[in-house]
């Protein structure tokens, strides 16, 4: 016996597997090659006759030959039992639609905050929120925003007869947490901001916010730019890229804008980046110093970056809803889409 | 801000298209909105002179023009009427085609010939106007191509400018940019002013009384002026930058407010009371009448430009009206001053008005060059208007500018930006910049901030100037490392997330509404709340006028939306914050989830045809509830009838935890439902958010699993119909031994064969030993005890069999 016999007799034997038509002849190829007298049982029998520098190959062979017809077997006999005849008669309809109360829906607002929290938290960055109603010490004054700046304009902003304001932004948690704790600081900040704008298609006069703060000793814009890359990967798409725009916030200085590439288009430009193969998404930048002056931090052993970003905004590019006011109509059929 | 191209270039020399050197400024820090062409090659348009207008025989709004083409005269019919016999208009004949795709061809109009069309601005692509014909100076010559008048198209450069650089709300700023980033040579236009006559000081006076609000002042006197329309390239200049031309004199001071970023101000001298300027607060019941011709009232804290007698001038915002200059002024005081930002930035504020000129003085304009900016507006009006200048200017300058030092640490930098920048490199960037280096050190350096950067305080923005002129490019995206802040901890945002999503997995829909809602829809729910609700002193509109107090009113106006959108079954919730003041007109907020049931909501597929009970409603949005609170891992919960304003009598109750009321749960007053055309019951529930919260989290704790078998009873119960099932639930574990483990309703029975006013329930009963196996007849003891209690107790009758 040797391997070139052992490899004809795996080509005799698979093919009467697949010339088997029922399931007598299956039991009978089985018998013929692997039974207790069949065929290979006595070639393992009489490997010790076979050469020494031969027999493990043969021996390899025989095991191969064996566990490749053993499969074979099973496969052909479940294929014929499966496709031997008709289904089996159904004992009641099982057609009818199941009946299991579905899941419900969030909301596609929820859906961004959530998901933005989820790839936040694998960096570190834990959330904080606050009150919607604020002071304008700390929406304004705590943020390095003088009193003669135009935001804080009567028309920009809410102003409640008890002298507080609807917070224009969620800067102000960064604020509320730096005033409690000593640095570090990683915190993420979603909620609800107001602006008297006249709602359109795009504006909305309250609408949501997320805002990242990272305070520590060693903190640079690289650090910035490497978290809203990880960012932008993980919401819009792995090839998505950010760039950096120089900028202008009181708040922060440096101050920068980052464009996301479209995660439609992949840069080429589209309807969705208005052709420019790129979509703004956040303002960020390195903390002024005057903030943490502000806060009693000590502006010049601390450094931190901030960013924020618009909810809704992230919400319309993503799933691509053209209008911001869909996401405040709560049409059942609107909700549904985004199970 | 609009800036062309072309007048860019008469500061700094530029090869780019317009295209690279919008991205060259964006990406240092100045977005461009906007590129625009402005003109065209103006093919076959010339000059056209107006000889002769008549009407329109057959049309009143047209007229029949003679107009000469420098060839022949050519009849013309025209809608506009902007025009008089001896002007000159683009004229564009037979055969020529429009900028904007029009072809000209010979067309009767009304019955009469037209041999071409005098041109609007819009028709030959120089902006959208088609308020008129464009005019023409009389000095054109007739027949000359429009392209040799109005040169090749030009290019607007439309700019986002943040409010930290208001130098670069001037051509000349924006030029500084464009040569440090080019690396090119700023060139200033000379300025030099022939002066004649009379010495400045004997015309003009100038008084600062209030040096905090005006720092610097100055004058100079012009004579011999004639006013008439400014030449045609300073009009297109202007006219591009988006302000209107009006005369040479006033269209001097805004070329050169929009050239340096000062504004300036030219009042009719001989219309000044002695000649005398007086910076000043305005006085009690003081008024002026601005240029707009409004009568403002002006109050003490507001700057005033006064003459000898009265304000001539809201100082840095609007000229006066009495002051302004006419057709026939021939004398002119121009001011060119600096005033304090937050003062102009007050009154502009106080008055609604915001001009061009308040615009900048309110981001602060540059005290240092008010001089250089009166003397190029001097040289202009020489050029433009064939003034004289007086010798001299006056000048009163109370608060010199001193300049800041500032030092920058390389190291600082390097780690705030991630990227070494050398200091070669920095001095480079800041001196291009024209920014003073004053002293240069291997391990920092220090700049003297120019008086026309306002911004430059500090080391982070010396940072920030390095950074965007070394292009943010450059700054690598590091993988951040996540080092653990102690403490941190969200567990109140997860607990948050948990609830929402245990809403979700009972099959609610999340729905999000407006804080603001209009006070008659707060009024229909309930009209007692009305001065604990928080008004809005300044809403966008009445429909966004009161901050919601209850969550509830906006969820069946979105049920109400959707039924009347053929969708007739809905479970909704929403998590959102409500708000309220004390009487003390203290502002408070609290979060709250409210749920919605509307219609068959809780039926299988198979059961909707039949109509739906109060109750089967009431039910379902307490299934929710309680499931809630399950899944949050609060309870026990109880409920107690309680009345509540949005529900019917007897269809509401509180919900508690322990004695801490939650919220309620009801069936919404039918009126409201008709409110919104909600034809079936609708339930509604508010619960406060902060309890379903706190316990998410808790830990979890292992009880043994039972070791021995149960055994359960069935009982059935005749009792009458107002005997509620928590009374029954109280007498039957008030009865119970240890033994007793669970009580389940499986059955009620109302109809059919039940005797009136009363009503049958069955329960299950089942009693288990943690320690051994009961027997039949221990739970036919304790069954036949809780029996008893149950007839002694409430009278019930026991159905058997």
């Amino acid at each position: 016996m040797n391997v070139a016999e052992i490899e004809a007799i795996k080509a005799e034997a698979l093919a009467s597997v697949a010339a088997a038509e029922t399931a007598e002849d299956i039991e009978a190829v089985r018998i013929k090659y692997i039974g207790r007298k069949g065929l290979l049982p006595q070639i393992m029998k009489g490997l010790k006759d076979v050469a020494p520098e031969e027999r493990g190959a043969v021996g390899k062979g025989a095991n191969a030959l064996k566990n490749a017809l053993g499969s074979a077997l099973d496969e052909k006999l479940a294929a014929l039992k499966g496709g031997a005849g008709d289904a089996p008669a159904a004992a009641f309809d099982t057609t009818l639609p199941g009946r299991w109360r579905p899941r419900g829906t969030m909301h596609p607002i929820s859906l961004v905050i959530e998901e933005t929290v989820r790839i936040f938290s694998r960096l570190g960055f834990t959330v904080a929120e606050g009150p919607d109603v604020e002071t304008g010490y700390r929406n304004f004054e705590a943020l390095n925003t003088p009193d003669y700046h135009p935001s804080l304009d009567h028309q920009d902003t809410f102003w409640l007869e008890s002298g507080e304001l609807l917070r224009t932004q969620t800067s102000p948690v960064q604020i509320r947490v730096m005033e409690q704790q000593p640095p570090p600081v990683r915190i993420v900040t979603p909620g609800r901001c107001y602006r008297r704008d006249t709602t359109d298609a795009t504006h909305s006069a309250n609408f949501h916010q997320i805002e990242g703060l990272y305070v520590d000793t060693d903190v640079s814009l690289a650090d910035l730019k490497g978290t809203l890359a990880y960012f932008a990967h993980e919401m819009m798409g792995p090839d998505v890229k950010v760039r950096f725009r120089p900028h202008f916030f009181p708040f922060t200085e440096p101050s920068v804008e980052c464009d996301f590439s479209c995660h439609v288009c992949g840069g080429d430009g589209c309807r969705v980046c208005k052709q420019s193969g790129w979509i703004e998404i956040a303002g960020a930048g390195m903390v002024d110093p005057r903030v943490f002056e502000r806060v009693g931090y000590d502006a010049t052993a601390v450094m931190g970056y901030a960013f924020g970003m618009g909810i809704e905004r992230i919400a319309m590019i993503k799933y691509g809803i053209p209008d911001i006011r869909m996401l405040y109509d709560n049409d059942v059929r609107f909700l549904t889409q985004f199970r | 801000m609009k800036v062309p191209v072309s007048w860019l270039r008469e500061y700094v020399d530029l090869d780019a298209t317009p295209e690279e050197l919008a991205d060259k400024l964006t990406f240092s820090g100045i977005e461009v909105e906007g590129i625009h062409t402005i003109g065209s090659d103006y093919a076959g348009v010339v000059v056209g002179e107006v000889r002769q207008i008549e009407q329109h025989p057959g049309a009143d709004r047209l007229r029949l023009c003679r107009v000469f083409n420098g060839d022949e005269e050519l009849q013309v019919v025209c809608g506009a009427d902007n025009f008089e016999v001896g002007d000159k208009a683009p004229f564009a004949g037979i055969g020529v085609t429009l900028a904007n795709g029009f072809k000209l061809k010979k067309a009767k109009i009304r019955g009469e010939v037209s041999f071409g069309m005098l041109c609007a601005e819009d028709e030959l692509g120089i902006s959208d106007d088609h308020e008129g014909i464009m005019v023409l100076p009389r000095d054109t010559e007739s027949g000359t191509p429009l392209s040799d008048v109005l040169g090749p198209p030009d290019t607007v450069l439309e700019l986002e400018i943040t409010w930290n650089r208001p130098d670069c709300l001037s051509v000349i700023g924006i030029a500084r940019e464009f040569a440090a980033l080019y690396g090119t040579e700023l060139k200033l236009p000379e300025v030099t002013v022939a002066e004649s006559g009379a010495n400045v000081e004997d015309l003009v006076s100038v008084t600062i009384d209030d040096p905090e609000g005006c720092p610097r002042y100055t004058a100079r006197a012009l004579s011999d002026i004639t006013i008439a329309p400014s030449p045609l390239w300073m009009q297109r200049r202007l006219a591009m930058s988006g302000v209107r031309p009006i005369n040479n004199i006033v269209d001097v001071t805004n070329y050169v407010m929009l050239e340096c970023g000062h504004p300036l101000h030219a009042f009719d001298h001989s219309l000044l009371e002695e000649g005398k300027i007086v910076v000043r607060r305005a006085r009690d019941g003081e008024k002026m009448v601005t240029l707009d011709g409004v009568d403002r009232p002006v109050t003490p804290d507001m700057l005033m430009i006064a003459d000898a007698e009265k304000p001539v001038a809201v100082a840095g915002v609007m000229g006066g009206a009495g002051s302004e200059i006419r057709d026939d002024t021939a004398t002119v005081l121009l001011e060119s001053a600096s005033f304090d930002p937050r003062g102009i930035h007050r009154t502009s504020l106080a008055l609604s008005l915001s001009t061009e000129s308040s615009h900048r003085f309110e981001r602060y304009v540059n005290v240092e060059t008010v001089d250089w900016a009166g003397n190029r507006a001097a040289q202009l009006m020489q050029d433009v208007a064939g003034a004289s200048v007086a010798a001299g200017m006056v000048d009163v300058y109370p608060r010199p500018y001193e300049p800041r030092r500032i030092e920058l640490n390389m190291a600082r930098m390097h780690k705030l930006l991630g990227v070494h920048v050398g200091v070669e490199k920095a001095v480079e960037v800041l001196e291009s910049l024209m920014i003073p280096v004053v002293e240069q050190g291997t391990e920092s350096i220090t700049v003297e901030a120019p008086g026309f950067r306002p911004d430059l305080e500090r080391e982070a923005d010396l940072v920030e100037e390095i950074a965007r002129m070394y292009g943010l490019a450059h700054v690598p995206d590091v993988v951040p490392a996540a080092r653990i802040v102690p403490l941190a901890s969200d567990e109140p945002t997860r607990a948050l997330f948990t609830c929402r999503d245990n809403l979700i997995a009972m099959g609610l829909l999340e729905i999000m509404s407006y804080s603001f809602v209009p006070e008659s829809l707060l009024d229909a729910f309930c009209d007692s709340d009305k001065t604990s609700r928080v008004v809005l002193p300044n809403p966008v509109s009445a429909d966004h006028a009161v901050m919601r107090n209850s969550l509830v009113p906006q969820m069946v106006e979105c049920l109400g939306r959707n039924h009347s959108r053929q969708i007739i079954d809905a479970t909704l919730f929403e998590i959102g914050k409500v708000f309220w003041q004390d009487e003390k007109g203290v502002v408070d907020e609290e979060d709250r989830v409210c749920i919605g049931v509307m219609g068959k909501a809780g039926r299988g597929a198979l059961e909707k045809r039949t109509a739906v009970k109060d109750d089967e409603v009431f039910l379902w949005a307490k299934g929710i509830v309680e499931g809630l609170a399950e899944a949050q891992c609060i309870g026990p919960l109880t409920f107690t009838p309680v009345d509540h304003p949005y529900c019917e009598s007897g269809e509401s109750v509180s919900i508690l935890l322990g004695d801490k009321v939650l919220g309620f749960l009801g069936l919404l007053r039918k009126e409201l439902r008709h409110r919104h055309r909600m034809a079936e019951p609708v339930a509604i529930a508010e619960l406060s958010m902060t309890p379903l919260l706190e316990s998410v989290f808790s830990t979890r704790s292992f009880h043994p699993v039972p070791q021995y078998p149960a055994i359960s009873r069935d009982v059935a119960i005749i009792v009458d119909e107002n005997v509620m099932h928590q009374d029954i639930l109280r007498v039957i574990q008030g009865a119970a031994p240890v033994e007793l483990t669970g009580v389940d309703l499986f059955d009620i029975f109302t109809s059919g064969g039940m005797r009136q006013g009363k009503k049958s329930l069955a329960y299950s009963l089942t009693y288990r030993s943690f320690e051994r196996t009961l027997t039949d007849e221990d739970a036919n003891g304790y069954h036949e005890t809780i029996k008893d209690a149950l007839k002694s107790e409430l009278g019930v009758e026991i159905r058997e069999g």
